[in-house]
C-alpha cells in the first residue's frame, strides 16, 4: 500500500512536469529540491519540510528510499553520538533505528559515558518502511522518481558572494525544468561512480541501480568549476544464513535491555527477548593465501584511489598487516531475512574467488553467496569549497551533503543531510544561514573538519576528533541541541521541544536539590552505607553533587539518605550521575571553548583580496589564505607560527567587520 | 552548457550586512550551554591572568612587568605586601617586592594598580617597575609564574585582550598588528634556536612519546570494541606515562636544566669566502678569537664570542664563508652557517669591496643580488631585512677613494637595501661609524622584549611543563573509572607540551593509531 501511494505521487508530479500547457502546474516551483534518497537526502528533505519549505525529493527509485546499501547497522563509537544529535534536532535516523533495531548494545560501556557508543543491528525492511512512511506523512514534502540531468544555473544575486546561482534542475526524461530556490545534492557514490569486481568495471553507484549522473558531474565540474577528487569504498558478499555453521563462531549477545537512540522513545519496537545475536569469527592463513593469489585478478585493489583506512577491504587489511588474524562479524540482516552480513570481509575479487576465500574460514566452510561483494570508485567535491552551512561557496542556493563531500557512513551522511536541509530551507525562506559550533556538537565537528581541512580519505567520525568530548556526550544531546533547534533553527517540532524543556527543568531542579544538601564528611559517613575512602580525607563540608562525582556513590544512595528532597528525581538518576562526574571537567574547558566560539563567530568576507591586503603577512601565508578562503577565523588551521601571524590579521579584519 | 533562458527570478534572497558567507552560529549564553544546565551558585571561570616583561631586555635602568586579568589584585597583594587596601588606581607606590612563597625580598620598586576597564587591556591590571638587571627580572617573573591562575602571556596576548575589550581604534590596531608580527618573528627565531639544541631534542622526544600514549588510549576508546586491540595496550600506556612524569619532574628540579640557553642578542657574521668575516670578528672583540688567513675557507665551524656593545649583551658568531665546496667538512660548515643566519637577530653581511662593480650605479643591484644568496627566504620582504641586516663593505682601503665616495652616495638612503658601511678591518678606517650604526641596531633589538630573553622563555617552559605533569596525574586518577577523562589528562598534557614544541592535531593522533594498529571497521 505504501508503494502504491508513493507511485501515485510519482505520477502526479511527472504529469505536471511533462505537461507543457498546464499553466498553473508548470509555473509551480519548490522552495527546496533534494536530489537523492539515501541517509543524507531523506534527512535533508525532512528537515527542509519541517522548517516550512515546500520540498521536492527526487530519487532514482522510490523503493530504495531509506535502503541500507551497505551494513545493516546504525551507531557505534562516535557515530552513535551523531545519531543522538540528529535525533535531538528532530531528524529521522534515531527513531528509524529504534523501529528497525534487532540487536541493541552500548559499546564502550566500561570506558565512561562520554564515549559510550549506542549501536544497533537493523532489520533492513523495517528501516526502509519507517523512513518511507515518515516521509509520506511529512507535510510540504513531495517525492518524485526520476534522474536529474543537470542543474539550472544563472547569474548570481549581486548582493551576495558567489559567481553563480542555482535555480532548479532538469530531469533526464522531462525536458521541462523544475524550479527551486535551493537544491541539495546527496548523490552518494553516483557521481561518476564505477563498480569493480574482479577484472570487470561498469559505470554505476550501486549494484543493481541505474547508472550514475553524468550530467550532474558535468555541471559541477565544468559549469561551476568545482574541484573534485576520487575515493573508493566497497561492500562484502551477502551470505546465505543456512549455509553457515554458526556453532563454529562465537555468539555475541545484545544488551539485555535495549537502549533506544531517540530521546522520544522509552523503549524499542523490538522486544528485549526478540533480539537477534551476532557472531564473531576470524580469518585464517588460507584467507591471506587466496588474497595474494588473486591480486592480479583484482583491478580495484591495484588502483591507488584512496579508500578508508578504518574500513578497508579484506584485501588491503591482509596486505598491510600480513600474518595476523582479522575479526569477522556475522551480522543478521533482519528478523525475516535469510542472509548474514560478514562485517570485515568487504572484497572486490572475482566471485568464484570470493567463495573460495569465505570457505577458508571454518564457520563459513560451506558458505553460499547470495550477492558477491564489489568495490565502488566515485567523485567527491572537495569540501573546502563549502561554507559551514554546507552551501557551495561559489554557487548561491546549492548545498551538498553525504558521500559527495568525502565522508563515509550512514550517520555522517544523515548529520550533514539534516544540516544542509536546514540551511537550504532557510535560504528559500529568506532566513540567514546558520552554523553549528564544534564546541557544541559532533555535527559541528564534522562540518568544521570537512570545510576547514578537507579530506584525503573517506571521513569517518571518531570521538577523538572532538576536543570537547567530555561535554559532547550522547546523554546530553537533547539539552545541547533541542531547545536551540526549536528556538533558533526551526527544525524541531513543538512536541519534542516541550519534552526537552521539561527534562532540562527537571534536571536543573534535581541538581540544585543535590547542591542544597551539604554535610560534613563525618555526617555523610553516618548517613551513607559507603565504603569510599574519600570521606576520610576531606575535612570541609560536601554537597550531594560533590559526592556524586565519586565512583562508588550513586544517586540512589543519596536519595535514600535524603528521600524527602531527592526521591522525586529518580527518573534522572543516570543523567545526574553523569552530569556530576563531568561537570568539573567541562568547567575547566570552558575558556578554550569560549576562545574557539569567539573565533568561529568572526566571519571573513569570501571575496577578500589576501594577496594585496595592506598588512604584514608573509607571501606564503597570503597564498594559503587565498587558496583556502576561510569563512571564519576558526577555519584557519595552519601551523602555530603562521597561526600567530594570521591571528594578527584576523584582529584587524574582525575590527573591520564589527564596524 | 547553456544557461536556461527566461527563468523567473527566485524568491527574494537574503542580504548580508558585509557580504558574509556564514551566518550567525548557534551562540547560546554561556551558562546554559556549557553545562547543559546551569547552577547559579557556581561561578563561571573567568579568564586567566597573564604577565610579561613589557620593557626591553638588556641593561636598562628600569624594567616594567605587566600583569593583566582578574587575579591582578591578588598578585599585587601577594607580591607587594599590600595586605588590605589596594593603592588608588594609576598612582605609583614604592614597595618592597617579595616572593609570595618564600617571602624573600626580590627588589624595591614602583607598583601601579589599574582597575578595569580603565587599563590598556580593559581588565584589572598591575605593573611592577623594577630594577633592570637580568637576575631581578628573572626572579620576579618566576615568582609571578608560581602563583596559581597566573601564567606567562603568549605573543601578542595583551594586544588581543585590549582589542577584544574594544580598547583599540583601527589605526592603533594597525600599528600593534605590526608589533605582534615582530614578536612572532622574534619568537620564531628563538624557538628555532632552542629546538636546535639538546633541550629541544628532549622536549620533542617527550612530545613524541606522549603522542603515542594518547594515540594508544584513543585507539582503545574508538576501536577496541570492533578490533583486535590487545588488552595490554593500556598497561603499556600506564608505564609510559609514569616514566614521562618522572623524567619531567626530574627535569624541573634540575636547576642547570641540561643546557644553558644562550643569552644576549644573536649577531651573526656571514658572507662569501675571504670577504674578511673573521677579521671583522677579531676587530670587534679586539683580540684574535678567530684564525685569519688569506686562504679561502679558513673558518669552517662557528666561532662564538660574547661582547658588550653599548652596554647590551651580544653573542657574536663568525661563520664559514658561503660557497659550494667539495670538501665535506666545509660543506657542513656552510650548512651550519646558513642555519645560524636563519636564527640570528641581526646579520652582518660582509662583502669584499674590491669585488664591487666599478660603476657605482650598478652597485645596489649587485648587493641586492648578493644578499639574496646569503639570506634565507629573500621574498620574506626587504622591510624585515633592513631591520635585521647590516652590509659591511670590507677592505675599503683597497678601493680608490673617489670610487668609494661615489658608491657611498649611490647607496645612501637606498630603499630596499639595508644600511651599508665601508670599513677596513686592517686599517680600522670607518670602524667608528660602523660601531655607531651597529650599536643603534643592537639597542633597538634589545627594546624587543623577546630578543634573547631566556628568563621569560624559561618561565614559560617551566609553567607548561608543570601543568603537563599535573595533567598526567589526571590520567592515573581516572584510569579505572572513566577512560574518557583519563584520556583528557593525556591530551591536556600534550597541549601544554605543544605550547613549547608545536601544536598537535587530532589527525596526527589518528595517523599514529592507523600506523600502530591493524584497524578495520
Amino acid at each position: 500500500m505504501l508503494a502504491q501511494k508513493l507511485h501515485l505521487l510519482r505520477h502526479n508530479v511527472l504529469s505536471f512536469v511533462s505537461s507543457r500547457t498546464g499553466s498553473d502546474l508548470t509555473r509551480r516551483q519548490y522552495d527546496v529540491i533534494v536530489v537523492g534518497g539515501g541517509h543524507a537526502g531523506t534527512e535533508a528533505a525532512a528537515a527542509a519540510a519541517r522548517l516550512g519549505a515546500e520540498t521536492l525529493l527526487i530519487t532514482q527509485k522510490i523503493m530504495t528510499i531509506g535502503a541500507l546499501s551497505c551494513n545493516p547497522s546504525l551507531g557505534g563509537v562516535g557515530k552513535g553520538q551523531l545519531v543522538r544529535e540528529v535525533d535531538a534536532l528532530d531528524g529521522l535516523c534515531g527513531r528509524a533505528g529504534d523501529s528497525a533495531g534487532v540487536h541493541f548494545s552500548i559499546l564502550n560501556r566500561s570506558k565512561g559515558p562520554a564515549v559510550w557508543g549506542p549501536r544497533a543491528q537493523l532489520d533492513r525492511e523495517r528501516y526502509r518502511q519507517f523512513i518511507q512512511s515518515e516521509l509520506l506523512s511529512t507535510p510540504r514534502l513531495t517525492v518524485l522518481e526520476g534522474s536529474v540531468d543537470e542543474l539550472l544555473v544563472s547569474q548570481p544575486n549581486p548582493e551576495e558572494p558567489g559567481h553563480h546561482r542555482v535555480t532548479g534542475i532538469r530531469l533526464v526524461d522531462g525536458s521541462h525544468p523544475i524550479l527551486s530556490s535551493s537544491v541539495v545534492l546527496t548523490t552518494g557514490t553516483f557521481l561518476s561512480g564505477s563498480l569493480f569486481m574482479g577484472q570487470t568495471t561498469s559505470p554505476g553507484g550501486r549494484m543493481g541501480d541505474a547508472q550514475s549522473c553524468a550530467g550532474l558531474s558535468y555541471t559541477l565540474k565544468e559549469t561551476l568549476g568545482l574541484r573534485v577528487g576520487r575515493l573508493r569504498t566497497g561492500t562484502p558478499p551477502r551470505i546465505v544464513k543456512e549455509s553457515v555453521d554458526l556453532s563454529l563462531a562465537q555468539l555475541q549477545a545484545p544488551d539485555k535491555q535495549p537502549t533506544p537512540f531517540s530521546f522520544l522513545n522509552t523503549h524499542t519496537r523490538c522486544k528485549p527477548e526478540e533480539q537477534l545475536p551476532c557472531y564473531l569469527t576470524h580469518t585464517t592463513p588460507g584467507v591471506e593465501r587466496v588474497v595474494r593469489e588473486s591480486v592480479h585478478l583484482n583491478c580495484h585493489i591495484q588502483q591507488d584511489t584512496k579508500g578508508p583506512r578504518y574500513c578497508p577491504s579484506i584485501e588491503s587489511r591482509v596486505l598491510r598487516f600480513p600474518g595476523r588474524r582479522h575479526q569477522v562479524w556475522l551480522e543478521p540482516e533482519g528478523l525475516t531475512s535469510d542472509l548474514l552480513y560478514p562485517q570485515g570481509l568487504s572484497m572486490t575479487m572475482p566471485p568464484d574467488l570470493q567463495l573460495r576465500l569465505l570457505r577458508e574460514i571454518p564457520a563459513l566452510h560451506r558458505a553460499e553467496i547470495r550477492a558477491p561483494g564489489y568495490g565502488v570508485q566515485y567523485d567527491f567535491v572537495c569540501p573546502t569549497q563549502l561554507t559551514p552551512s554546507l552551501q557551495v561557496k561559489s554557487t548561491q542556493g546549492l548545498f551538498l551533503a553525504g558521500q559527495i563531500n568525502g565522508t563515509t557512513g550512514y550517520e555522517e551522511a544523515a548529520a550533514q543531510g539534516l544540516w544542509a536541509g536546514v540551511n537550504a530551507g532557510r535560504t528559500a525562506l529568506s532566513l540567514p544561514p546558520i552554523a553549528l559550533s564544534r564546541t557544541q556538537s559532533y555535527i559541528g565537528v564534522l562540518i568544521d573538519d570537512l570545510v576547514g581541512r578537507g579530506v584525503t580519505e573517506p571521513y569517518r567520525m571518531f570521538t577523538s576528533r572532538a576536543e570537547f568530548r567530555t561535554y559532547l556526550r550522547p546523554d546530553n544531546a537533547d539539552l545541547r541541541l533541542t531547545p536551540r533547534g526549536f528556538e533558533e533553527v526551526g527544525c524541531v517540532t513543538l512536541r519534542r521541544y516541550k519534552k526537552a524543556v521539561s527534562v532540562r527543568d527537571g534536571l536543573q531542579e534535581a541538581l540544585m536539590a543535590l547542591q542544597s544538601v551539604a554535610l560534613s564528611s563525618t555526617r555523610w559517613r553516618e548517613k551513607l552505607v559507603c565504603s569510599s575512602t574519600l570521606l576520610y580525607h576531606v575535612s570541609f563540608s560536601l554537597s550531594g553533587l560533590d559526592l556524586l562525582q565519586y565512583k562508588d556513590v550513586s544517586f540512589e544512595m543519596l536519595a535514600s539518605a535524603f528521600p524527602e528532597c531527592l526521591s522525586q528525581y529518580f527518573e534522572y538518576s543516570q543523567r545526574l550521575k553523569i552530569e556530576a562526574v563531568y561537570r568539573p571537567h567541562c568547567e575547566k574547558q570552558s575558556r578554550e571553548m569560549e576562545r574557539i566560539r569567539s573565533e568561529e563567530s568572526l566571519s571573513l568576507p569570501s571575496d577578500m583580496d589576501y594577496l594585496s591586503l595592506p598588512v604584514s603577512l608573509s607571501h606564503e601565508v597570503r597564498e594559503i589564505l587565498d587558496r583556502v578562503r576561510p569563512n571564519t577565523v576558526s577555519l584557519i588551521s595552519v601551523k602555530c607560527y603562521k597561526y600567530r601571524q594570521i591571528m594578527c590579521l584576523i584582529d584587524k579584519l574582525g575590527y573591520f567587520l564589527s564596524q | 552548457m547553456a544557461f536556461p533562458q527566461g527563468l523567473p527570478s527566485g524568491p527574494s534572497l537574503r542580504t548580508f550586512p558585509h557580504g558574509l558567507p556564514s551566518g550567525p552560529s548557534l551562540r547560546p549564553d554561556l551558562t546554559q550551554l556549557y553545562w547543559g544546565l546551569c547552577i547559579p551558585t557556581r561561578a563561571v571561570c573567568d579568564a586567566e591572568t597573564i604577565f610579561a616583561l613589557s620593557s626591553g631586555h638588556g641593561r636598562c635602568g628600569v624594567a616594567v612587568v605587566r600583569v593583566s586579568g582578574p587575579a591582578s589584585s591578588m598578585v599585587l597583594r601577594n607580591m607587594a605586601g599590600l595586605t588590605q587596601a589596594l593603592p588608588p588606581p594609576r598612582t605609583a607606590l614604592l614597595r618592597r617586592i617579595t616572593d609570595p612563597q618564600s617571602k624573600e625580598l626580590l627588589d624595591r620598586g614602583l607598583v601601579l594598580w589599574f582597575k578595569g576597564p580603565h587599563s590598556f587591556t580593559g581588565e584589572d591590571s598591575a605593573e611592577f617597575h623594577i630594577h633592570g638587571g637580568p637576575a631581578v627580572i628573572t626572579a620576579v617573573l618566576q615568582a609571578l609564574g608560581s602563583l596559581e591562575g597566573v601564567r606567562p602571556a603568549e605573543a601578542g596576548e595583551f594586544t588581543r585582550r585590549a582589542f577584544h575589550a574594544g580598547k583599540l581604534g583601527l589605526t592603533e590596531v594597525e600599528g600593534l598588528g605590526d608589533l605582534i608580527h615582530a614578536e612572532t618573528e622574534a619568537q620564531r627565531r628563538q624557538a628555532l634556536r632552542q629546538m636546535d639544541g639538546e633541550l629541544g631534542r628532549l622536549y620533542q622526544d617527550w612530545s613524541y612519546r606522549l603522542k603515542r600514549c594518547l594515540a594508544h588510549v584513543e585507539a582503545f576508546i574508538d576501536f577496541s570494541e570492533d578490533e583486535l586491540i590487545e588488552d595490554g595496550v593500556l598497561n603499556q600506556v600506564d608505564s609510559s606515562v609514569r616514566q614521562l612524569e618522572t623524567e619531567i619532574e626530574r627535569h624541573l628540579k634540575d636547576e642547570r636544566r641540561g643546557e644553558r640557553l644562550r643569552t644576549g642578542v644573536q649577531v651573526v657574521i656571514a658572507g662569501a669566502t675571504n670577504a674578511g668575516k673573521s677579521s671583522l670578528l677579531n676587530t670587534l672583540c679586539q683580540r684574535p678569537a678567530a684564525i685569519v688567513s688569506p686562504i679561502a675557507g679558513t673558518t669552517r665551524d662557528i666561532v662564538e664570542t660574547s661582547l658588550d656593545i653599548g652596554g647590551f649583551p651580544v653573542l657574536l658568531s663568525d661563520t664559514a664563508g658561503l660557497r659550494d665546496s667539495s670538501d665535506s667538512v666545509e660543506r657542513e660548515g656552510v650548512r651550519r652557517a646558513r642555519q645560524r643566519v636563519e636564527q640570528a637577530d641581526l646579520t652582518l653581511v660582509v662583502v669584499d669591496s674590491t669585488q664591487l662593480p666599478p660603476d657605482p650605479q650598478l652597485v645596489p643591484a649587485f648587493l641586492q643580488e648578493h644578499l639574496s644568496t646569503v639570506l634565507p627566504s629573500p621574498e620574506a620582504g626587504m622591510k624585515a631585512a633592513s631591520d635585521r641586516v647590516l652590509l659591511v663593505l670590507n677592505k675599503s682601503d683597497l678601493v680608490p677613494e673617489e670610487q668609494r665616495e661615489r658608491t657611498e652616495g649611490e647607496l645612501r638612503e637606498r630603499p630596499g637595501l639595508p644600511p651599508a658601511c665601508f670599513l677596513s678591518c686592517s686599517t680600522s678606517t670607518g670602524l667608528e661609524d660602523f660601531l655607531t650604526v651597529l650599536q643603534s641596531r643592537v639597542k633597538t633589538l634589545c627594546g624587543d622584549p623577546l630578543s634573547g630573553a631566556p628568563s621569560l622563555t624559561q618561565a614559560r617552559h617551566r609553567a607548561h611543563l608543570q601543568q603537563s605533569v599535573q595533567a598526567l596525574n589526571q590520567y592515573h586518577q581516572y584510569r579505572d573509572q572513566d577512560l574518557a577523562l583519563a584520556a583528557e589528562g593525556v591530551r591536556l598534557a600534550l597541549t601544554h607540551l605543544g605550547r613549547i614544541t608545536g601544536r598537535v592535531g587530532a589527525e596526527e593522533i589518528l595517523d599514529i593509531i592507523f600506523r600502530d594498529f591493524c584497524i578495520g571497521k
